[in-house]
Protein backbone atom coordinates (compact mmCIF):
# COMPACT_ATOMS: atom_id res chain seq x y z
CA UNK A 1 0.00 0.00 0.00
CA UNK A 2 1.42 3.56 -1.33
CA UNK A 3 -0.38 5.16 1.59
CA UNK A 4 1.93 3.09 4.46
CA UNK A 5 4.36 3.73 2.74
CA UNK A 6 4.46 7.49 2.20
CA UNK A 7 3.34 7.19 6.50
CA UNK A 8 6.69 5.30 7.26
CA UNK A 9 8.14 7.88 5.64
CA UNK A 10 6.80 11.07 7.16
CA UNK A 11 7.03 9.52 10.64
CA UNK A 12 10.61 9.03 9.88
CA UNK A 13 11.46 12.39 8.64
CA UNK A 14 9.22 14.07 10.55
CA UNK A 15 10.51 12.11 13.59
CA UNK A 16 7.41 11.43 15.25
CA UNK A 17 5.11 8.34 15.19
CA UNK A 18 1.77 9.75 16.58
CA UNK A 19 0.88 11.52 12.74
CA UNK A 20 -2.20 10.47 11.28
CA UNK A 21 -3.26 9.85 7.49
CA UNK A 22 -5.22 12.48 7.84
CA UNK A 23 -2.78 15.10 9.35
CA UNK A 24 -1.42 18.49 8.09
CA UNK A 25 1.46 18.28 7.16
CA UNK A 26 2.48 21.87 8.29
CA UNK A 27 0.59 21.31 11.66
CA UNK A 28 2.29 17.94 13.04
CA UNK A 29 5.92 20.66 12.37
CA UNK A 30 6.52 20.31 8.88
CA UNK A 31 8.75 22.70 7.13
CA UNK A 32 10.81 23.32 3.77
CA UNK A 33 13.87 20.91 4.92
CA UNK A 34 11.55 17.97 5.94
CA UNK A 35 9.88 17.86 2.55
CA UNK A 36 13.06 18.12 0.59
CA UNK A 37 13.94 15.22 2.62
CA UNK A 38 10.28 13.44 1.92
CA UNK A 39 10.64 14.29 -1.57
CA UNK A 40 13.78 12.99 -1.69
CA UNK A 41 12.79 9.96 -0.07
CA UNK A 42 9.80 9.42 -3.02
CA UNK A 43 12.51 9.39 -5.40
CA UNK A 44 14.63 6.83 -3.63
CA UNK A 45 11.76 4.51 -2.35
CA UNK A 46 8.87 5.05 -4.55
CA UNK A 47 10.85 5.83 -7.75
CA UNK A 48 8.43 8.69 -8.29
CA UNK A 49 9.45 12.55 -8.52
CA UNK A 50 6.65 15.03 -6.77
CA UNK A 51 6.68 18.57 -7.52
CA UNK A 52 6.76 20.55 -3.84
CA UNK A 53 3.66 22.60 -5.46
CA UNK A 54 1.39 18.96 -5.35
CA UNK A 55 2.78 18.32 -1.73
CA UNK A 56 1.64 22.12 -0.79
CA UNK A 57 -1.99 21.07 -2.38
CA UNK A 58 -2.08 17.64 -0.84
CA UNK A 59 -0.99 18.40 2.71
CA UNK A 60 -1.89 14.96 4.60
CA UNK A 61 -0.84 11.31 3.78
CA UNK A 62 -3.76 10.21 2.28
CA UNK A 63 -4.11 12.87 -0.32
CA UNK A 64 -0.29 12.60 -1.16
CA UNK A 65 -0.45 9.05 -1.18
CA UNK A 66 -3.77 9.10 -3.86
CA UNK A 67 -1.78 11.59 -5.94
CA UNK A 68 0.74 9.25 -6.15
CA UNK A 69 -1.44 6.09 -6.87
CA UNK A 70 -3.16 8.07 -9.80
CA UNK A 71 0.35 8.68 -11.47
CA UNK A 72 0.41 4.68 -11.94
CA UNK A 73 -2.98 4.52 -13.41
CA UNK B 1 36.94 50.75 13.92
CA UNK B 2 36.09 51.24 10.52
CA UNK B 3 36.26 48.70 7.38
CA UNK B 4 35.87 51.15 4.61
CA UNK B 5 35.36 49.26 0.65
CA UNK B 6 36.46 50.34 -2.35
CA UNK B 7 35.73 53.63 -4.00
CA UNK B 8 33.96 52.97 -7.57
CA UNK B 9 32.48 55.85 -9.09
CA UNK B 10 28.70 55.60 -10.20
CA UNK B 11 27.10 56.85 -13.44
CA UNK B 12 25.70 60.15 -12.87
CA UNK B 13 22.23 58.49 -12.79
CA UNK B 14 22.72 55.19 -10.85
CA UNK B 15 19.49 53.69 -12.76
CA UNK B 16 19.01 49.73 -12.46
CA UNK B 17 16.86 49.23 -15.58
CA UNK B 18 19.28 51.92 -17.33
CA UNK B 19 21.75 48.67 -17.72
CA UNK B 20 19.02 46.32 -18.57
CA UNK B 21 18.21 48.13 -21.55
CA UNK B 22 21.79 48.72 -22.66
CA UNK B 23 21.77 45.46 -22.94
CA UNK B 24 18.43 45.13 -24.91
CA UNK B 25 20.14 47.60 -27.59
CA UNK B 26 23.58 45.61 -27.54
CA UNK B 27 22.45 42.10 -27.53
CA UNK B 28 18.57 42.42 -28.61
CA UNK B 29 18.62 38.35 -29.52
CA UNK B 30 20.38 37.50 -25.87
CA UNK B 31 17.58 35.22 -24.41
CA UNK B 32 16.74 37.21 -20.97
CA UNK B 33 14.29 34.95 -19.75
CA UNK B 34 13.61 31.03 -19.49
CA UNK B 35 10.72 30.25 -17.60
CA UNK B 36 8.59 26.53 -18.13
CA UNK B 37 10.71 26.15 -21.32
CA UNK B 38 9.71 29.75 -23.04
CA UNK B 39 12.39 31.76 -23.82
CA UNK B 40 11.70 35.67 -24.18
CA UNK B 41 14.83 37.24 -25.72
CA UNK B 42 16.14 40.91 -24.45
CA UNK B 43 14.73 42.94 -27.22
CA UNK B 44 10.95 41.23 -26.85
CA UNK B 45 11.65 41.67 -22.63
CA UNK B 46 12.15 45.41 -23.07
CA UNK B 47 9.43 46.11 -25.55
CA UNK B 48 6.77 44.17 -23.19
CA UNK B 49 8.06 46.10 -19.80
CA UNK B 50 7.85 49.50 -22.05
CA UNK B 51 4.18 49.03 -23.05
CA UNK B 52 4.17 47.74 -19.21
CA UNK B 53 5.10 51.20 -17.93
CA UNK B 54 3.75 52.97 -20.50
CA UNK B 55 -0.02 51.75 -18.91
CA UNK B 56 0.72 52.73 -15.53
CA UNK B 57 2.04 56.08 -16.57
CA UNK B 58 -1.27 56.47 -18.53
CA UNK B 59 -3.16 55.63 -15.21
CA UNK B 60 -1.42 58.01 -13.21
CA UNK B 61 1.12 55.58 -11.68
CA UNK B 62 4.66 57.07 -12.97
CA UNK B 63 7.70 58.57 -11.00
CA UNK B 64 7.41 57.65 -6.91
CA UNK B 65 4.37 55.42 -6.86
CA UNK B 66 4.58 51.97 -5.51
CA UNK B 67 3.09 49.47 -7.32
CA UNK B 68 1.90 45.84 -5.92
CA UNK B 69 3.48 42.45 -7.54
CA UNK B 70 1.88 39.79 -6.38
CA UNK B 71 2.96 37.07 -8.79
CA UNK B 72 4.81 33.38 -9.03
CA UNK B 73 8.08 33.30 -10.76
CA UNK B 74 7.10 34.00 -14.18
CA UNK B 75 8.33 35.99 -17.15
CA UNK B 76 5.27 38.36 -16.71
CA UNK B 77 6.74 39.00 -13.02
CA UNK B 78 9.99 40.11 -14.60
CA UNK B 79 8.06 42.35 -17.67
CA UNK B 80 6.20 43.68 -14.29
CA UNK B 81 9.60 44.66 -12.49
CA UNK B 82 10.78 46.19 -15.00
CA UNK B 83 7.73 47.98 -16.17
CA UNK B 84 7.35 49.46 -12.97
CA UNK B 85 10.98 50.61 -12.54
CA UNK B 86 10.77 52.55 -16.16
CA UNK B 87 7.78 54.25 -14.84
CA UNK B 88 9.59 55.58 -12.59
CA UNK B 89 7.86 53.79 -9.42
CA UNK B 90 9.39 51.36 -7.48
CA UNK B 91 7.90 47.53 -6.83
CA UNK B 92 6.86 45.95 -3.67
CA UNK B 93 7.00 42.30 -3.90
CA UNK B 94 3.75 40.18 -2.12
CA UNK B 95 4.95 37.11 -1.57
CA UNK B 96 1.74 34.56 -3.20
CA UNK B 97 3.37 31.93 -1.07
CA UNK B 98 2.30 33.80 2.18
CA UNK B 99 -1.12 33.44 3.84
CA UNK B 100 -4.07 35.54 2.51
CA UNK B 101 -4.16 37.17 5.98
CA UNK B 102 -0.89 37.61 6.09
CA UNK B 103 -0.89 39.59 2.99
CA UNK B 104 -3.75 41.41 4.17
CA UNK B 105 -1.67 42.66 6.71
CA UNK B 106 1.40 43.87 4.48
CA UNK B 107 -1.29 45.48 2.07
CA UNK B 108 -1.80 48.17 5.16
CA UNK B 109 1.75 48.51 5.52
CA UNK B 110 2.79 50.44 1.76
CA UNK B 111 1.34 53.56 2.68
CA UNK B 112 -0.20 55.57 -1.01
CA UNK B 113 0.14 51.97 -2.75
CA UNK B 114 -0.83 52.40 -6.37
CA UNK B 115 -2.21 49.24 -7.36
CA UNK B 116 -1.37 45.73 -7.24
CA UNK B 117 0.19 43.33 -10.08
CA UNK B 118 -1.74 39.71 -9.67
CA UNK B 119 -2.72 36.80 -12.11
CA UNK B 120 -5.47 34.74 -11.94
CA UNK B 121 -3.88 32.05 -9.37
CA UNK B 122 -2.52 34.78 -7.60
CA UNK B 123 -5.47 37.30 -7.09
CA UNK B 124 -7.33 35.57 -4.62
CA UNK B 125 -4.49 35.79 -2.16
CA UNK B 126 -4.83 39.83 -2.18
CA UNK B 127 -8.79 40.41 -2.67
CA UNK B 128 -8.89 41.88 0.29
CA UNK B 129 -6.79 44.87 -1.40
CA UNK B 130 -8.27 48.88 -1.13
CA UNK B 131 -6.79 49.67 -4.14
CA UNK B 132 -7.36 47.98 -7.76
CA UNK B 133 -6.01 44.46 -8.63
CA UNK B 134 -4.93 44.15 -11.90
CA UNK B 135 -4.38 40.88 -13.69
CA UNK B 136 -1.27 41.03 -16.07
CA UNK B 137 -2.46 38.22 -18.43
CA UNK B 138 -6.09 39.81 -19.09
CA UNK B 139 -3.95 42.41 -19.79
CA UNK B 140 -2.20 41.76 -22.57
CA UNK B 141 -4.23 42.53 -25.50
CA UNK B 142 -4.16 46.05 -23.89
CA UNK B 143 -0.76 46.07 -23.48
CA UNK B 144 -0.24 45.21 -27.19
CA UNK B 145 -1.59 48.38 -28.55
CA UNK B 146 0.93 50.90 -26.17
CA UNK B 147 4.26 52.06 -27.45
CA UNK B 148 7.23 49.53 -27.41
CA UNK B 149 9.89 52.28 -27.02
CA UNK B 150 11.00 53.33 -23.61
CA UNK B 151 8.73 56.07 -21.81
CA UNK B 152 10.36 59.67 -21.08
CA UNK B 153 10.67 59.40 -17.41
CA UNK B 154 13.37 61.08 -15.32
CA UNK B 155 14.81 58.73 -12.61
CA UNK B 156 17.32 59.67 -10.44
CA UNK B 157 19.35 57.49 -8.09
CA UNK B 158 18.29 58.87 -5.21
CA UNK B 159 14.20 57.68 -6.54
CA UNK B 160 13.16 54.18 -4.38
CA UNK B 161 13.13 51.22 -6.16
CA UNK B 162 11.84 48.40 -4.52
CA UNK B 163 10.68 48.11 -0.81
CA UNK B 164 10.63 44.80 1.14
CA UNK B 165 9.04 43.46 4.45
CA UNK B 166 11.07 42.55 7.59
CA UNK B 167 9.74 41.73 10.90
CA UNK B 168 8.90 45.03 13.73
CA UNK B 169 9.95 44.68 17.23
CA UNK B 170 6.21 46.79 18.16
CA UNK B 171 4.74 43.09 16.05
CA UNK B 172 3.96 45.34 12.80
CA UNK B 173 5.73 44.35 9.80
CA UNK B 174 8.38 47.45 8.59
CA UNK B 175 8.53 48.21 4.90
CA UNK B 176 12.48 49.23 4.42
CA UNK B 177 12.41 50.99 0.72
CA UNK B 178 15.93 50.57 -1.44
CA UNK B 179 16.60 53.61 -3.98
CA UNK B 180 18.46 52.56 -7.41
CA UNK B 181 21.50 54.33 -6.16
CA UNK B 182 22.17 51.65 -3.68
CA UNK B 183 20.89 48.58 -5.73
CA UNK B 184 22.89 50.42 -8.67
CA UNK B 185 25.82 49.95 -6.46
CA UNK B 186 25.13 46.21 -5.24
CA UNK B 187 25.29 45.16 -8.50
CA UNK B 188 27.64 46.98 -10.35
CA UNK B 189 30.08 45.57 -7.02
CA UNK B 190 28.71 42.28 -7.84
CA UNK B 191 29.44 42.68 -11.74
CA UNK B 192 32.68 44.10 -11.60
CA UNK B 193 34.24 42.35 -8.52
CA UNK B 194 33.36 39.25 -9.30
CA UNK B 195 33.94 39.65 -13.00
CA UNK B 196 30.09 38.59 -14.11
CA UNK B 197 29.32 38.75 -17.31
CA UNK B 198 26.75 37.69 -20.33
CA UNK B 199 27.39 34.10 -19.67
CA UNK B 200 26.50 34.49 -16.24
CA UNK B 201 23.29 32.67 -15.64
CA UNK B 202 21.13 33.10 -12.91
CA UNK B 203 18.54 30.48 -11.50
CA UNK B 204 16.59 31.73 -8.62
CA UNK B 205 15.46 29.79 -5.53
CA UNK B 206 14.98 31.91 -3.44
CA UNK B 207 11.32 32.81 -2.11
CA UNK B 208 9.52 36.59 -4.22
CA UNK B 209 9.28 38.28 -0.70
CA UNK B 210 13.15 38.31 0.62
CA UNK B 211 15.37 40.58 -0.19
CA UNK B 212 18.03 38.56 -1.49
CA UNK B 213 15.28 37.66 -4.40
CA UNK B 214 15.19 40.81 -5.79
CA UNK B 215 18.88 41.21 -6.10
CA UNK B 216 18.96 37.34 -7.14
CA UNK B 217 15.95 38.59 -10.43
CA UNK B 218 17.82 41.46 -11.52
CA UNK B 219 21.65 40.24 -11.33
CA UNK B 220 21.69 38.78 -14.62
CA UNK B 221 19.73 41.42 -16.17
CA UNK B 222 21.86 43.96 -14.94
CA UNK B 223 25.18 41.95 -16.31
CA UNK B 224 23.59 40.64 -19.91
CA UNK B 225 22.97 37.61 -18.74
CA UNK B 226 19.81 35.01 -18.77
CA UNK B 227 17.46 34.75 -16.38
CA UNK B 228 15.99 31.01 -15.18
CA UNK B 229 13.10 31.19 -13.35
CA UNK B 230 11.07 27.49 -11.76
CA UNK B 231 7.43 27.75 -12.59
CA UNK B 232 6.94 26.53 -8.86
CA UNK B 233 5.30 28.52 -5.99
CA UNK B 234 7.67 26.85 -3.81
CA UNK B 235 11.07 25.86 -3.44
CA UNK B 236 11.78 22.63 -5.03
CA UNK B 237 14.90 21.13 -4.33
CA UNK B 238 14.40 18.14 -7.37
CA UNK B 239 13.35 20.96 -9.93
CA UNK B 240 15.96 23.11 -9.00
CA UNK B 241 19.09 20.68 -9.15
CA UNK B 242 17.26 19.23 -12.72
CA UNK B 243 17.84 23.15 -13.58
CA UNK B 244 21.00 23.44 -12.66
CA UNK B 245 21.58 19.77 -14.23
CA UNK B 246 20.64 20.56 -17.55
CA UNK B 247 20.99 24.12 -18.11
CA UNK B 248 24.50 26.67 -18.51
CA UNK B 249 23.33 28.29 -14.89
CA UNK B 250 26.73 29.37 -13.38
CA UNK B 251 25.41 31.50 -10.50
CA UNK B 252 22.95 31.09 -7.82
CA UNK B 253 21.79 33.29 -4.92
CA UNK B 254 20.19 31.88 -1.73
CA UNK B 255 19.67 31.53 2.30
CA UNK B 256 22.35 29.80 3.55
CA UNK B 257 19.73 27.04 5.00
CA UNK B 258 19.24 26.10 0.89
CA UNK B 259 22.68 25.93 0.35
CA UNK B 260 22.92 23.22 2.61
CA UNK B 261 19.66 21.35 0.87
CA UNK B 262 21.18 21.56 -2.30
CA UNK B 263 24.62 20.43 -1.49
CA UNK B 264 22.89 17.50 0.66
CA UNK B 265 20.75 17.10 -2.32
CA UNK B 266 23.79 16.69 -4.74
CA UNK B 267 25.74 14.63 -2.03
CA UNK B 268 23.06 11.77 -2.08
CA UNK B 269 22.72 12.06 -5.54
CA UNK B 270 26.64 11.70 -6.99
CA UNK B 271 26.11 14.77 -9.55
CA UNK B 272 28.29 17.68 -9.98
CA UNK B 273 25.81 20.62 -11.12
CA UNK B 274 26.70 22.76 -8.08
CA UNK B 275 30.30 22.02 -8.54
CA UNK B 276 30.41 23.37 -11.94
CA UNK B 277 29.11 27.10 -10.91
CA UNK B 278 30.97 29.72 -10.54
CA UNK B 279 29.62 31.05 -7.88
CA UNK B 280 27.26 30.65 -5.03
CA UNK B 281 26.12 33.88 -2.70
CA UNK B 282 24.53 33.06 0.29
CA UNK B 283 24.21 34.23 3.72
CA UNK B 284 21.56 35.91 6.30
CA UNK B 285 21.82 33.84 8.81
CA UNK B 286 24.96 32.42 11.49
CA UNK B 287 26.58 29.59 8.88
CA UNK B 288 27.52 25.48 9.42
CA UNK B 289 30.26 25.59 7.32
CA UNK B 290 31.02 22.02 8.43
CA UNK B 291 28.18 20.94 6.73
CA UNK B 292 29.66 22.11 3.20
CA UNK B 293 33.38 20.83 3.95
CA UNK B 294 33.44 17.81 1.62
CA UNK B 295 31.59 18.57 -0.69
CA UNK B 296 33.74 22.22 -0.70
CA UNK B 297 36.75 19.77 -1.04
CA UNK B 298 35.50 17.32 -3.95
CA UNK B 299 37.79 17.40 -6.82
CA UNK B 300 37.17 19.33 -10.22
CA UNK B 301 35.16 21.91 -7.46
CA UNK B 302 34.91 25.20 -9.58
CA UNK B 303 32.12 26.95 -7.62
CA UNK B 304 33.47 29.63 -5.33
CA UNK B 305 31.11 30.56 -2.32
CA UNK B 306 30.55 33.78 -1.20
CA UNK B 307 29.84 34.45 2.56
CA UNK B 308 28.01 37.02 2.53
CA UNK B 309 26.33 40.16 5.50
CA UNK B 310 24.12 42.86 4.52
CA UNK B 311 20.30 44.16 5.94
CA UNK B 312 17.50 44.99 4.09
CA UNK B 313 17.21 48.26 5.00
CA UNK B 314 20.80 48.68 3.39
CA UNK B 315 20.04 47.07 0.00
CA UNK B 316 20.45 43.18 1.21
CA UNK B 317 24.32 43.14 1.16
CA UNK B 318 26.97 44.85 2.75
CA UNK B 319 29.63 42.53 2.96
CA UNK B 320 31.69 39.38 1.15
CA UNK B 321 33.82 36.85 2.05
CA UNK B 322 35.66 34.00 -0.03
CA UNK B 323 34.86 30.91 1.99
CA UNK B 324 38.34 29.63 0.36
CA UNK B 325 39.77 31.68 2.55
CA UNK B 326 37.84 30.20 6.21
CA UNK B 327 39.87 28.05 9.21
CA UNK B 328 38.07 26.29 11.25
CA UNK B 329 40.41 25.98 13.27
CA UNK B 330 41.38 29.55 13.55
CA UNK B 331 38.24 30.93 12.79
CA UNK B 332 35.56 30.42 15.62
CA UNK B 333 33.06 31.69 13.20
CA UNK B 334 33.07 32.25 9.31
CA UNK B 335 33.62 35.49 8.79
CA UNK B 336 31.74 37.58 6.36
CA UNK B 337 34.41 39.32 4.75
CA UNK B 338 34.84 42.99 3.75
CA UNK B 339 32.53 45.90 2.57
CA UNK B 340 31.20 45.83 -1.05
CA UNK B 341 31.98 49.21 -3.01
CA UNK B 342 31.84 52.79 -1.46
CA UNK B 343 29.77 51.11 1.46
CA UNK B 344 31.74 51.64 4.86
CA UNK B 345 31.06 49.28 8.23
CA UNK B 346 31.63 51.02 11.57
CA UNK B 347 32.16 49.10 14.46
CA UNK B 348 30.58 50.93 17.60
CA UNK B 349 29.81 51.23 21.09
CA UNK B 350 26.89 52.06 23.26
CA UNK B 351 27.91 56.03 22.58
CA UNK B 352 28.35 55.50 18.68
CA UNK B 353 32.03 55.86 19.46
CA UNK B 354 34.45 53.52 17.50
CA UNK B 355 35.34 50.29 18.94
CA UNK B 356 39.07 49.18 18.91
CA UNK B 357 40.63 46.47 16.19
CA UNK B 358 39.25 43.54 17.51
CA UNK B 359 36.82 44.68 20.33
CA UNK B 360 32.55 43.95 19.71
CA UNK B 361 30.44 46.77 18.99
CA UNK B 362 26.89 47.29 17.30
CA UNK B 363 27.77 47.20 13.31
CA UNK B 364 26.64 50.50 11.23
CA UNK B 365 26.66 50.80 7.83
CA UNK B 366 27.29 53.97 5.73
CA UNK B 367 27.02 54.58 1.94
CA UNK B 368 24.88 54.80 -1.06
CA UNK B 369 23.31 51.11 0.07
CA UNK B 370 21.66 52.88 3.12
CA UNK B 371 18.01 52.85 1.88
CA UNK B 372 15.25 55.37 1.66
CA UNK B 373 13.92 54.20 5.81
CA UNK B 374 10.58 52.86 6.24
CA UNK B 375 7.90 53.47 4.03
CA UNK B 376 5.37 53.03 7.31
CA UNK B 377 7.79 55.92 8.98
CA UNK B 378 7.13 55.96 12.38
CA UNK B 379 8.19 53.23 15.29
CA UNK B 380 11.22 52.95 17.16
CA UNK B 381 12.77 50.86 14.04
CA UNK B 382 13.05 54.32 11.92
CA UNK B 383 15.66 55.42 14.84
CA UNK B 384 18.26 53.20 13.70
CA UNK B 385 18.72 55.42 10.59
CA UNK B 386 20.81 58.26 11.80
CA UNK B 387 23.10 61.07 11.09
CA UNK B 388 26.70 61.36 12.53
CA UNK B 389 29.28 63.81 12.11
CA UNK B 390 32.49 62.44 10.07
CA UNK B 391 35.40 64.45 9.26
CA UNK B 392 32.97 67.73 9.66
CA UNK B 393 30.58 66.28 7.41
CA UNK B 394 27.17 64.90 8.07
CA UNK B 395 27.27 61.02 7.24
CA UNK B 396 24.04 58.93 7.04
CA UNK B 397 24.22 55.96 9.12
CA UNK B 398 22.24 52.68 9.90
CA UNK B 399 22.46 50.90 12.92
CA UNK B 400 21.97 47.25 12.40
CA UNK B 401 21.79 46.07 15.47
CA UNK B 402 24.09 43.06 14.76
CA UNK B 403 26.81 42.62 17.15
CA UNK B 404 30.05 41.80 15.53
CA UNK B 405 34.01 42.86 15.45
CA UNK B 406 37.00 42.96 12.77
CA UNK B 407 39.06 40.22 13.03
CA UNK B 408 42.98 40.42 12.61
CA UNK B 409 42.71 39.46 8.88
CA UNK B 410 40.53 42.64 8.47
CA UNK B 411 37.50 40.74 7.95
CA UNK B 412 34.07 41.62 9.94
CA UNK B 413 32.60 38.61 11.93
CA UNK B 414 29.29 38.51 13.21
CA UNK B 415 28.35 37.28 16.67
CA UNK B 416 24.43 37.72 16.59
CA UNK B 417 21.74 39.93 17.57
CA UNK B 418 21.85 43.01 20.40
CA UNK B 419 18.09 42.34 20.59
CA UNK B 420 15.62 39.28 20.29
CA UNK B 421 15.91 39.24 16.98
CA UNK B 422 16.70 36.29 15.14
CA UNK B 423 17.10 34.30 11.03
CA UNK B 424 15.02 31.78 10.53
CA UNK B 425 15.94 29.90 7.31
CA UNK B 426 17.06 33.18 6.10
CA UNK B 427 14.20 35.24 7.18
CA UNK B 428 14.51 37.73 9.86
CA UNK B 429 12.12 37.56 12.46
CA UNK B 430 11.16 39.57 15.29
CA UNK B 431 9.02 37.51 17.96
CA UNK B 432 6.97 40.44 18.86
CA UNK B 433 6.00 39.58 15.35
CA UNK B 434 4.81 36.16 16.09
CA UNK B 435 3.40 37.13 19.88
CA UNK B 436 1.24 39.60 18.40
CA UNK B 437 -0.46 36.46 15.67
CA UNK B 438 -0.29 34.65 18.74
CA UNK B 439 -2.40 36.71 20.72
CA UNK B 440 -5.34 36.90 18.17
CA UNK B 441 -5.82 33.51 18.35
CA UNK B 442 -8.73 32.12 20.33
CA UNK B 443 -8.26 30.59 23.33
CA UNK B 444 -4.91 32.40 23.92
CA UNK B 445 -4.92 34.77 26.88
CA UNK B 446 -1.03 35.73 26.47
CA UNK B 447 2.16 34.32 24.38
CA UNK B 448 5.70 34.85 24.24
CA UNK B 449 8.28 33.26 21.75
CA UNK B 450 11.81 32.64 22.85
CA UNK B 451 14.47 31.55 20.28
CA UNK B 452 16.29 28.47 20.92
CA UNK B 453 19.18 26.07 18.70
CA UNK B 454 18.08 22.81 17.38
CA UNK B 455 20.85 19.89 17.77
CA UNK B 456 21.70 20.55 14.38
CA UNK B 457 22.48 24.26 15.48
CA UNK B 458 19.61 25.87 13.77
CA UNK B 459 17.37 28.98 15.27
CA UNK B 460 13.74 27.54 16.35
CA UNK B 461 10.82 29.85 17.87
CA UNK B 462 9.48 27.91 21.29
CA UNK B 463 5.99 29.50 21.58
CA UNK B 464 5.09 29.64 25.22
CA UNK B 465 0.90 30.09 25.93
CA UNK B 466 -1.27 31.30 28.61
CA UNK B 467 -4.27 29.54 28.07
CA UNK B 468 -7.67 31.03 28.57
CA UNK B 469 -9.57 27.52 29.89
CA UNK B 470 -7.70 24.02 29.24
CA UNK B 471 -4.26 23.85 27.58
CA UNK B 472 -4.52 24.34 23.57
CA UNK B 473 -2.81 21.45 21.59
CA UNK B 474 0.29 22.03 19.47
CA UNK B 475 -1.15 21.46 16.31
CA UNK B 476 -4.07 22.84 16.42
CA UNK B 477 -2.49 26.19 17.51
CA UNK B 478 -0.08 25.40 14.68
CA UNK B 479 -2.15 25.13 11.73
CA UNK B 480 -4.41 28.40 12.84
CA UNK B 481 -0.94 30.17 13.14
CA UNK B 482 0.20 28.86 9.46
CA UNK B 483 -3.23 31.19 8.25
CA UNK B 484 -1.87 33.71 9.84
CA UNK B 485 1.76 34.07 9.08
CA UNK B 486 4.45 32.78 6.71
CA UNK B 487 5.40 29.11 7.61
CA UNK B 488 8.81 30.28 8.69
CA UNK B 489 7.27 32.75 11.55
CA UNK B 490 5.90 29.82 13.17
CA UNK B 491 7.17 28.29 16.09
CA UNK B 492 7.93 24.55 16.43
CA UNK B 493 7.50 23.96 19.59
CA UNK B 494 4.59 24.79 22.40
CA UNK B 495 4.39 25.05 25.77
CA UNK B 496 1.35 26.10 27.86
CA UNK B 497 2.08 28.03 30.86
CA UNK B 498 -0.11 29.38 33.71
CA UNK B 499 1.93 32.78 33.28
CA UNK B 500 4.22 34.74 31.17
CA UNK B 501 7.32 35.82 33.56
CA UNK B 502 8.38 39.67 33.54
CA UNK B 503 11.55 41.96 33.96
CA UNK B 504 11.50 44.53 36.56
CA UNK B 505 10.31 46.84 33.34
CA UNK B 506 7.50 44.64 32.70
CA UNK B 507 8.75 43.70 29.56
CA UNK B 508 8.41 39.58 28.59
CA UNK B 509 11.41 38.03 30.64
CA UNK B 510 13.12 36.33 27.42
CA UNK B 511 15.92 35.06 29.26
CA UNK B 512 14.03 33.93 32.67
CA UNK B 513 11.45 31.45 29.74
CA UNK B 514 14.75 29.97 27.79
CA UNK B 515 15.89 29.60 31.58
CA UNK B 516 12.92 27.73 32.22
CA UNK B 517 12.90 25.40 28.96
CA UNK B 518 16.77 24.60 29.78
CA UNK B 519 15.35 23.50 33.18
CA UNK B 520 11.73 21.42 31.65
CA UNK B 521 14.86 20.02 29.99
CA UNK B 522 12.84 20.23 26.47
CA UNK B 523 15.38 22.19 24.81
Amino acid sequence: MITDRVLTIWRRELQRDDIAVDDNFFAVGGQSVIMAKIQWAFIEELDVEIPVDQMFRNPTVASIAAYIESLHT
Amino acid sequence: MILQGKRVALPSAPVVHKRFEAHAEATPDAVAVVCAGRRTTYAELNARANRFAHHLIARGHGRGAKVGVCLDYSTDMVVAILGTLKAGAAYVPFDPSYPAARLRLLLGQVPGLALIVASPATAGLVASAAVEVVDIEGLSDHLATLPATAPDVRITGDDVCYAVFTSGSTGTPKTAAVRHEGWFNLLNWLTLEYGLHAGSHNLVVSAFGFDLSQRSLMAPLFCGATQYLMASRNFDAAMAYRMLDQHDIRVVHCASSTLYLLVDWETARGGDALTRLDYMLFGGEPLHAERLTDWARRAGNTCTLLHQYGVAECTDVATSFDLAGYRPGVHDIAPVGTPAYNTDIHVLDDRMRQVAPGEYGEICISGPSVGAGYLNGAGPESDRFTTVVADGEPLRLYRTGDRGHVNEAGDLVIAGRMDAQVKVRGMRIDPADVERALGRLAGVRQAAVVVDRTDAGDAELIAFLVPEDGDLDDNDVRARLLEALPRNMVPTRFRNVPRIPLSPHGKVDRAALAEELRQAGIS
